[in-house]
């Protein structure tokens, strides 16, 4: 069993990430091993593990779930959208009007193909009072690092540029619907 | 006149002269910097942070000929063990599928294999690895660079971005653990453009079809034996001897089962060209060394395993003034890893003498880390490493060949039993088990100390491992004999060996 620690995050000049004027509240690590580094499956009960520590177990689970692939387009383009670049995120998450739940996932993901049509569910039933933002990790590997990413698929929630919220791990379509709310209600 | 003769002298400015013009406070920016992301690189770089270090690595992969790229991990994670042995399994698992029905398995239509649903399949788990390396050297505070990192002096290190930025840092320690790359036969024409190696073949998005393995080193037999078993017509073409440095005995029985199994082998045989064709099919001509004549065939992938060059060109070596071996361009390393210059390392496939393999790599790296942090004085075992061939008959080995030893020894002073035997698991399923073979080489009289172990069979790695620390300990073949074996395996034959070729016996197991 894994506990996770709290980490304050120090401002630095990371490579190309100087222009990013991020304001992480709080960055929490899981300390895993390499081999338990995969996909998280949640344990059927949420855990919208926020600000506390919450001893969650994590099981290996090896990417067999094959959804289909294409995740379905919502019909507002702009809702939900892959992330392209560092300018991008700035631009369409960090300076976003409306807040954005930040999707981490990867293609070798089980639980992530699984999570991300919820969350598109849960995303669209706001019309469009939320936006979702999509990271692959192995394309944005330096990205999701620095946001303290260590399982995938790990959901963060933000507004104006601060981490309201996050979870590791899949959620039920109730309690996404709950999370959601919650980022746009307050 | 005396005005021409006058000579001007050209002072070079040496390393030592830099030295004295940097730092004034003689702080570095790290520790320590880690030149090279691989099993060697990683470990050391986070055994050093752990240890209170000051850590950066700097990882960089340059793009195979064909394009190949990778993420962090090195050569093992990326293009060598991890997707050798899951490409292996999927070969392996096509066997199995073929003795099921003998075990009743009722399987409607014929079997075949799909590469792209492997490969995906082997691609997206090496990326997880990627993905988990990043996660730890973030959660253990090392510094990564994606960079690629030469020598300005011994306490300097360059690092060049993709883009061309360049960065400098300071260490106090340097290590180099840049690994290897495979090398291709620049003097055949058509070789670099038309062919590909290990670098390439796990990333195929595609099926390399028809395929020529030129080499007959492990990663020239695992490769095979893989597109084999996955139902690829393939073809070896060996220049001289299969696996050399290792037991020849052994490595006969590697290929005759390879053989066969349906692999095809091109014996004393050199490759001389390769075009591609209008089909776009590529059309090999090799020379016979036995006949002279000249041969041709058509392949869809010709695959270069002739052997691996280090990666030291492009460090800036020479200039600091680390030595190299200059037959085999590797770094020369003394038993502490350093190197010719004081406060730089070398460790891994990079260091001369030294065996190219992961966990010797990873266990030297952190080492080589508490060593640096003064932890320790404790050196690296080279010695009593066992290894594993993963070709479709696996071949396992701890400690010297029969040829090793009898060139130490002396043949009158070893005694070398050994046993033919047969996998109940082949006998329903009717394999033909004529290579499988055990081996152990013992000093003769005395204790008869173990002196090399070797094994063919399914599962060599897993059988091996636990008799490599029976080695370590000093097994003698009393200590092997007064184990009592596990029933039914093909482990336990290895405790029931009592044949010695000395006596001329016959070798075979008869049933239990």
């Amino acid at each position: 069993m894994r506990g996770h620690r709290r980490v304050e995050r120090e401002k630095e000049d990371w490579q190309s990430h100087t222009e990013m004027a991020h304001r992480l509240l709080v960055r929490r690590i899981w300390t895993l091993s390499v081999k338990d580094l995969r996909c998280l499956l949640a344990s059927t009960s949420s855990f919208s593990t926020s600000l506390r520590s919450s001893t969650t177990p994590l099981s290996f689970l090896s990417p067999k779930h094959t959804l289909p692939c294409s995740l379905p387009h919502t019909s507002r383009r702009e809702v939900s959208f892959n992330v392209q670049d560092h300018e991008d995120f700035t631009e369409r998450v960090i300076n976003s009007a409306l807040p954005v739940l930040i999707d981490f996932h990867a293609q070798w993901c089980g639980p992530c193909k699984i999570l991300g049509p919820r969350l598109e569910k849960a995303v669209a039933k706001q019309k469009g009072k939320v936006a979702m933002a999509k990271v692959d990790i192995d394309d944005h590997t330096d990205l999701a690092i620095e946001y303290g990413v260590s399982a995938v698929p790990t959901v963060i929630a933000m507004r104006g540029g601060d981490v309201i919220d996050q979870f590791v791990g899949i959620k039920d379509d109730e309690a996404l619907d709950s999370f959601v709310s919650k980022l746009v209600g307050q | 006149m005396a005005a021409l003769c006058r000579v001007r002298h050209r002072w070079k400015r040496t390393n030592c002269i830099q030295l004295l013009t940097r730092n004034l406070t003689g702080t570095f920016d790290y520790d320590l910097v880690v030149i090279g992301g691989g099993s060697g690189g990683l470990a050391c770089s986070k055994e050093a942070a752990q240890l209170g270090q000051k850590v950066a690595v700097l990882d960089y992969v340059e793009p195979s000929v064909k394009g190949t790229k990778w993420g962090i991990g090195g050569t093992c994670v990326n293009v060598g063990c991890i997707p050798k042995k899951l490409m292996h399994q999927a070969a392996l698992l096509g066997t199995a599928l073929k003795d099921a029905q003998k075990y009743g398995w009722q399987i409607t239509g014929p079997i075949s294999h799909d590469w792209s649903t492997m490969a995906e399949a082997v691609q997206n788990h090496v990326r997880s690895l990627n993905w988990g390396h990043r996660v730890q050297l973030q959660d253990k505070e090392v510094k990564y660079l994606n960079v690629k990192g030469s020598l300005l002096d011994e306490h300097t290190v360059k690092g060049l971005t993709r883009t061309g930025k360049e960065i400098m840092l300071t260490a106090k320690n340097i290590v180099i653990a840049t690994g290897g790359r495979p090398k291709y036969p620049t003097h055949i024409p058509g070789a670099v453009e038309h062919g590909i190696t290990s670098d390439d073949i796990f990333w195929l998005k595609e099926s390399p079809g028809k395929t020529l393995v030129v080499g007959a080193s492990y990663v020239a037999l695992e490769c095979a034996g893989f597109l084999t078993g996955i139902g690829l017509e393939t073809t070896v073409m060996v220049r001289s001897i299969p696996l050399r440095g290792f037991d020849q005995q052994m490595a006969g029985l590697v290929t005759d089962y390879m053989e066969a199994y349906g692999t095809k082998f091109s014996w004393r045989s050199v490759p001389k060209s390769v075009d591609k064709l209008s089909s776009g099919v590529l059309q090999v001509t090799w020379t016979e060394e036995q006949t002279g004549k000249d041969q041709r065939d058509t392949f869809d992938s010709v695959l270069w395993a002739v052997g691996r060059a280090p990666e030291t060109k492009t460090l800036g070596l020479e200039k600091v003034g680390v030595k190299l071996n200059k037959e085999s361009g590797k770094i020369l390393v003394a038993a502490d890893e350093s190197t010719s210059v004081p406060n730089i390392y070398a460790f891994g496939d990079i260091g001369e003498g030294r065996p190219e393999l992961t966990p010797t790599a990873i266990k030297a790296g952190k080492l080589l880390a508490r060593r640096l942090a003064g932890q320790t004085n404790e050196l690296m075992n080279y010695d009593n490493v066992a290894t594993t061939v993963f070709t479709p008959l696996e071949y396992g080995c701890v400690g010297l060949s029969e040829e090793e030893a009898e060139s130490r020894h002396g043949k009158d002073s070893i005694e070398v039993y050994h046993a033919f035997y047969k996998p109940l698991e082949f006998t329903v399923a009717e394999r033909d088990a004529s290579q499988c073979y055990i081996k152990v080489v013992c000093k003769r009289g005395g204790d008869q100390r173990i002196l090399g172990l070797h094994f063919t069979g399914p599962n060599a790695g897993e059988v091996t491992q636990g008799f490599a620390m029976g080695f370590q300990c000093g097994a003698t073949l009393t200590h092997l004999k007064e184990t009592v074996g596990i029933h039914p395996t093909c482990a336990e034959e290895l405790t029931k060996v009592n044949v010695s070729k000395r006596s001329g016996l016959d070798a075979t197991v008869t049933g239990c």
